[in-house]
């Protein structure tokens, strides 16, 4: 069952990939969706046989590289949490691949994206069920690779050209900071099996660390060292500036890619070091630091921003920031709760946004929609689904993750739990602000776009409607239904039963079982069910007024947000510059290494290239020619070489022995 | 001697015995048939081969001796001829249809592969300074013939007679080291050389300097710097299919050769011969990486090639343990799949129905024929041994164990020329993807050539998810050499 | 013995060769400072049976004469080995006598492909 759930995209992949030419773009079509649906299915079966019943186990592929100490495995780590990550993978990449088939029909190079779709579902499905760092790794890049490949899949565009350039390498940082953690992992713990690491993680609680000549306790420097790894990858502040541009790519692929899946893998390491991270709480602190502010800058961004892909992909920043203040105060199933409700509701809003695109004739820009409801109606359902579980109005799924999110760092009771707290409150509202100011630009007001557009309006077809609601189904029910298993407390799941009370398997100790570690007094998750209703109706009251307050903007004084925005200007232009992020990197890194290039280019070819690459490469050269002037082609010269070498090995023998010895 | 003769004794021979029988079959069964039946005598010898390695296979792999300790068996014999027989199939496979193209379909060829594959076989199983001496003559035999197999063009012609007067040197060198080792040590027997080189103070030199003349011999048919001054002459100007076979199997049969006479019988002068191995070693890295980078003919660069590949196998050589062969097997696998896969390509580069090598002639493949430029570019970078591909796996466990023995200058000497390697590598690469189209090749049509270009390349591409089998296999073989 | 001893062994050797080559220095030079030298075109020129050279000394010849004499040698060969193995068959059993049989079946191999090649006719 689990080779079934994580090698059937693989063979959807190779089958489009290898033999895209001959199956055709419908069999191309045919066998990735196949792949996929059959890989969802199987993870659903695991779930129900691994999550419900309590029966984690790991399993042994085959042996991958032994080299003395080292030992990696291809393994697969089949536990509550990795099966988690599956389900969602398979399930929205089963909803995006039957979108796909929709979206890119008018694509010359069908066979080739669908493959890489499978090939990236394939690697982040080795992501997830790594058993140790090296295959997580592997998924780690693979994933990587496909997202670059996918973002630059329309690659006659220059922006996606070089949107995907930037992702690479903004990735490449955080890569590096990973690989160092790797390294030291197999330093400290002369292993990379997660079994070896995890058990040897309390022991290793006081051990200290050299590492750039700062001494430091080793797991915090482990911890920081990967959490640089995820930054990258889950676009946290600071790295973050791959993620928006990003959007040049195919909106299917922003949907599973940027929104769901791969950006949460940054998530999905820290909870899976979770034994490592207990025994780190400085780690942890900066995590939570890092988080909250993410959460605040990216929501105030996403206020600002006209792109409507922009605009989520603000928001996927922002909801990935509460997630990892989550982590931060080791609420590590509220992290994995929000991941998931995030997961189904943010696909959704892309996809309903990609809908919105397609029926738009391509058009991203909501100062140039407006008005359209009517035409789209299902699009606009389907978006007010989204809309609301991203604002966590109650009894959609976002409600319950982001309240036990904001209610655990309010547990936390230290000062960087509140900070996230008031942060994740203040973008709580400016989530339902955009959201609204995203729906309200879209959908209602006048008819901004032209004739021609408007013309052309239509309603998606069903193989594009249909992953949506499957979506929307899931941003719906997906909060309430996983409430008890991801985050419940054993004591609040009491049930009557034959007339006797007894405590539900539906909770959170028995869900997760030893897939995520907390040590007891940082139970957050726990202590978040026991705090004052206020901290609970907080988020949904700050949400209802950021609705109000968008409204107002949007609908009934249409004035208003540019007197706003010129009345605080200069608040305005930093959001809307997107905090000055790309100019100050362009300042500091991008103006700076080019100018040092233009320097070495134009007085390197002096100094620098005549005795380093050139001056190697015509000693090289002379070398090669000298030697080839040897091989004259006369057998006489050829055997005369042979008789030098044999009495130069000769001679040099007896001298080295001291003189001929006799017999 | 006397006495009985027992079939059951000769059971470890037995692949050989069928490849020889079924080789004479062939020869006397197509000079019945004669030239118009070469197709019928190719598909007989692959068939042949297939069942050898199927005899092979079947066989125990433990070490056993035939009567009079002339030839041995033992699980590194075993996996080398597999090797071997392997490449003979690929290389007669790849012929059929080239021979036909070239008009030189006559039904020697298949017999004479045979032949000279029965001559390698029986020099991996080699137990005695004679055994080893006729094995290497009845494939060095085959070879000279085969070199000069166009007849009728001068450059194969002129490649026969150098291979055969460069060779004829070569084995009077080994035949004079053989008798100062005899005059010596008194025996021609593997294991009794061993026995008397137990207490060896006394003639170590003089055995030392038989030795040096039967390392030449061999490292003439490795093609080890300064015995190399054949290769590029007899690549370059042997047929192709012919250069294939000289590519792929006698360099693995003379190294699995060499490495049975250095760990059997003079496992006890291993300081002596390692010095000798270093200067093979360094200079066939050396000659090998720079004599290769002005050439333009394919076939004589891809000679340079094999030249210093050699030299990184001989760093195994060097290191003198377990490890080390190990290292050298697997190096040796690997540089076969890649080496068949590369031939392939060259076999397929035919415009207008003539063969053409210059690599120039490759220029823009990647817009004419995108899959098989794709393939051969995923060879020379592992060739070139850049990592993740197969080649670079055989490199890197050749410098580990280098590196894990104290050779830290050999490891150091082998990145460095690696590295000055890759540039002709992806020299072909960039004329390949980034040139001006020349004209297409013509089709091809070979269905053979086209599955060992596929084989190879799905190797080198996929060897990184699932090496351990493979590394094991290796090292396993390695194992037998250290068990006395 | 040392090996200061081994060499001193050879000293006559040494001695030998210096004077052999003192002797033929001398002659030649004898010759050279004694002799008297008054040369004409006659007397320049070749000395062949008083013919002037008129082709390469170097003459080819059919190839065909090398085919039979290695033709040749291969079965002279096996009667150089027939004639020990008969003497001693005796000795060496079964062993001996399969051992011939095959060295003779190989041979029989290569002359029935010789013979179908024609490698035996002349023309």
């Amino acid at each position: 069952m689990e080779l079934l759930a994580v090698f059937s995209p693989l063979a959807g992949f190779l089958i489009a990939f290898l033999f895209g030419r001959q199956v055709g773009d419908k069999g191309a079509q045919f066998v990735t969706c196949a792949g996929v649906i059959v890989a969802a299915i199987a993870s659903v079966v695991l779930f129900s046989q691994v999550n419900l019943a309590d029966a984690p186990y790991s399993r042994v592929l085959s042996e991958w590289i032994v080299a003395g100490d080292f030992v990696a495995n291809w393994g697969l780590r089949i536990d509550q949490l990795s099966v988690v990550m599956m389900c969602v993978v398979n399930v929205v990449s089963a909803c995006v691949h039957i979108y796909s088939i929709g979206y890119m029909s008018h694509d010359e190079h069908k066979a080739r994206f669908f493959a890489y779709l499978s090939l990236f579902t394939f690697a982040m499905l080795m992501l997830v069920s790594a058993d140790n760092l090296i295959q997580l790794f592997f998924g780690w890049e693979g994933v990587g690779l496909t997202s670059y490949l996918l973002i630059g899949f329309w690659n006659h565009r220059h922006s996606a050209n070089a949107a995907a350039n930037k992702a690479f390498v903004v990735n490449r940082v955080g890569d590096f900071g990973f690989v160092l953690g790797i390294f030291s992992i197999f330093l400290l713990f002369d292993s990379v099996q997660f079994e070896t690491i995890f058990e040897l993680a309390p022991q290793m609680a006081g051990v200290q660390l050299e590492f750039l000549g700062i001494t430091g306790p080793a797991l915090t420097i482990i911890g920081l060292l990967l959490f640089v790894g995820a930054v990258a990858k889950s676009a946290q502040l600071g790295l973050h500036t791959w993620l928006p541009d990003a959007m040049e790519g195919p909106t299917p692929v922003s949907a599973l890619i940027h929104a769901a899946t791969m950006v949460t893998a940054g998530v999905f390491l820290v909870a899976r070091f979770s034994p490592l991270y207990e025994y780190a709480p400085e780690a942890l602190m900066v995590i939570c630091v890092a988080g909250g502010l993410t959460a605040f800058v990216a929501a105030t961004i996403g206020m600002t921003q006209f792109d409507i892909k922009r605009v989520i992909a603000y928001s996927t920043m922002s909801q990935l920031g509460y997630m990892f203040f989550a982590l931060g105060v080791s609420a590590y199933g509220a992290a994995m709760f929000h991941l998931v409700t995030h997961a189904f509701f943010k696909a959704l809003l892309f996809l309903g946004a990609g809908s919105v695109i397609h029926a738009m004739s391509d058009e991203q820009d909501m100062r140039r929609m407006g008005g359209i409801w009517k035409h789209v109606p299902a699009t606009y359902v389907m978006m007010w689904v989204g809309a609301l579980a991203l604002a966590g109005m109650p009894f959609f799924a976002g409600f319950y993750s982001k309240d036990i999110v904001l209610e655990a760092a309010w547990a936390d009771h230290t000062w960087f739990g509140m900070f996230a707290f008031w942060m994740g409150i203040a973008a709580a509202f400016m989530t339902a602000f955009y959201s609204w100011r995203l729906i309200l630009m879209t959908f209602h007001g006048r008819q901004r776009a032209d004739e021609k557009v408007m013309a052309h309006i239509h309603e998606s077809p069903n193989v594009m409607l249909m992953p949506l609601v499957v979506l929307a189904v899931g941003s719906i029910m997906a909060g309430s239904a996983f409430y008890g298993g991801f985050v419940g407390s054993p004591s609040d799941e009491v049930v009557m039963r034959d007339g006797q009370a007894y405590v539900s398997a539906w909770n959170k100790e028995h869900f997760w079982g030893e897939s995520l570690h907390v040590l007891p007094q940082n139970d957050t998750v726990e202590a978040a069910h026991h705090v004052p209703l206020w901290v609970k109706a907080l988020p949904v009251v700050v949400g209802l007024f950021g609705i109000f307050c968008a409204y107002v903007f949007y609908l009934w004084r249409e004035g208003l947000p540019e007197r706003l925005a010129g009345a605080l200007r200069p608040v305005h232009q930093l959001f809307y510059r997107k905090w000055y992020f790309d100019e100050l990197y362009d300042l500091l890194f991008v103006r700076g290494s080019w100018s040092l290039g233009l320097v070495f280019s134009k007085k390197g070819d002096g100094g620098i290239d005549r005795f380093g690459p050139d001056g190697f490469a015509l000693v090289t050269w002379k070398i090669g020619a000298l030697l080839r002037r040897m091989q004259t082609g006369y057998v006489f010269h050829y055997a005369l070489v042979m008789m030098i070498g044999l009495i130069g090995i000769v001679s040099w023998l007896v001298i080295r022995s001291g003189g001929v010895v006799a017999p | 001697m006397q006495g009985e003769f027992e079939f059951s004794a000769w059971v470890p021979a037995l692949p050989e015995i069928f490849l020889a029988l079924a080789s004479m079959a062939l020869l006397v069964a197509g000079a019945f048939i004669g030239n118009k039946g070469t197709r019928v005598v190719c598909y007989a010898a692959l068939w042949s081969i297939a069942v050898t390695a199927l005899i092979l296979i079947g066989r125990d792999w433990g070490r056993s001796l035939v009567p009079g300790g002339m030839f041995v068996m033992d699980s590194f014999a075993g996996l080398t001829k597999l090797m071997i027989l392997a490449g003979l199939f690929a290389v007669v496979a790849m012929s059929i249809r080239y021979l036909h193209q070239e008009q030189i379909n006559r039904f020697e060829f298949p017999v004479l592969v045979m032949f000279a594959g029965l001559g390698m076989m029986l020099m991996v199983s080699a137990n005695d300074m004679l055994s080893l001496y006729v094995a290497l003559e009845l494939q060095s035999l085959a070879l000279y013939v085969l070199a000069a197999f166009h007849r009728d063009t001068a450059y194969s012609a002129e490649a026969g007679i150098k291979y055969f007067v460069l060779g004829a040197i070569s084995s009077g060198m080994l035949l004079f080291g053989i008798s100062l080792i005899y005059g010596f040590a008194g025996s021609t027997n593997f294991d009794m050389i061993a026995h008397r080189l137990e207490d060896m103070e006394a003639i170590r030199l003089p055995i030392l300097v038989g030795l040096v003349f039967v390392l030449v011999g061999l490292a003439f048919k490795i093609s080890a710097v300064p015995f190399h001054m054949w290769t590029p002459d007899v690549y370059q100007g042997a047929p192709t299919a012919v250069t294939t076979l000289f590519a792929l199997v006698p360099k693995v049969a003379a190294m699995a050769l060499l490495i049975r006479v250095l760990f059997g019988p003079f496992a006890a002068m291993a300081p002596d011969w390692g010095q000798i191995v270093t200067l093979l070693a360094v200079a066939s890295m050396i000659v090998g990486a720079f004599a290769a980078l002005g050439q333009e003919n394919i076939k004589r660069l891809m000679a340079f090639s094999s030249i210093s590949h050699m030299g990184y196998a001989l760093i195994g050589v060097i290191v003198a343990d377990e490890g080390g062969v190990g290292s050298v097997m697997l190096y040796l696998l690997i540089y076969m799949v890649m080496t068949a896969g590369v031939f392939a390509v060259i076999l397929s580069m035919r415009r207008d129905n003539l063969a053409v090598e210059s690599i120039g002639d490759l220029a823009g493949l990647a817009r004419t024929r995108p899959f098989v430029a794709f393939a051969m570019a995923a060879l020379l970078f592992s060739m070139a041994g850049v990592p993740p591909l197969a080649g670079f796996f055989g490199k890197f466990f050749i410098f580990v164990e280098a590196v894990d023995a104290g050779y830290y200058v050999l490891a150091v000497l082998g990145v460095l020329t690696s590295v000055v390697a890759a540039y002709y590598y992806l020299r072909i690469v960039k004329v390949m993807f980034f040139d001006e189209s020349a004209e297409p090749f013509d089709p091809n049509k070979s269905l053979s050539g086209r599955a060992v270009l596929f084989v190879a390349a799905l190797f080198v591409l996929t060897f990184i998810a699932w090496p351990q089998p493979v590394i094991s296999i290796a090292y396993d073989a390695s194992k037998a050499l250290f068990i006395q | 013995m040392a090996p200061a001893d081994m060499l001193i062994e050879y000293l006559p050797i040494l001695v030998f060769l210096a004077v052999a080559g003192g002797i033929a220095v001398l002659m030649v030079a004898a010759s050279l400072i004694v002799g008297k030298r008054n040369p004409d075109p006659d007397k320049l020129a070749a000395y062949e049976c008083g013919f002037d050279a008129f082709s390469d000394a170097r003459s080819k010849f059919d190839v065909r004469f090398y085919l039979v004499a290695i033709l040749f040698i291969i079965f002279d060969l096996e009667i150089a080995f027939l004639f020990p193995w008969a003497i001693s068959l005796g000795e060496i059993g079964l062993f001996g006598f399969c051992s011939m049989m095959v060295f003779l079946g190989v041979l029989t191999v290569g002359f029935i492909y010789e013979w179908k090649k024609g490698a035996l006719d002349w023309e």
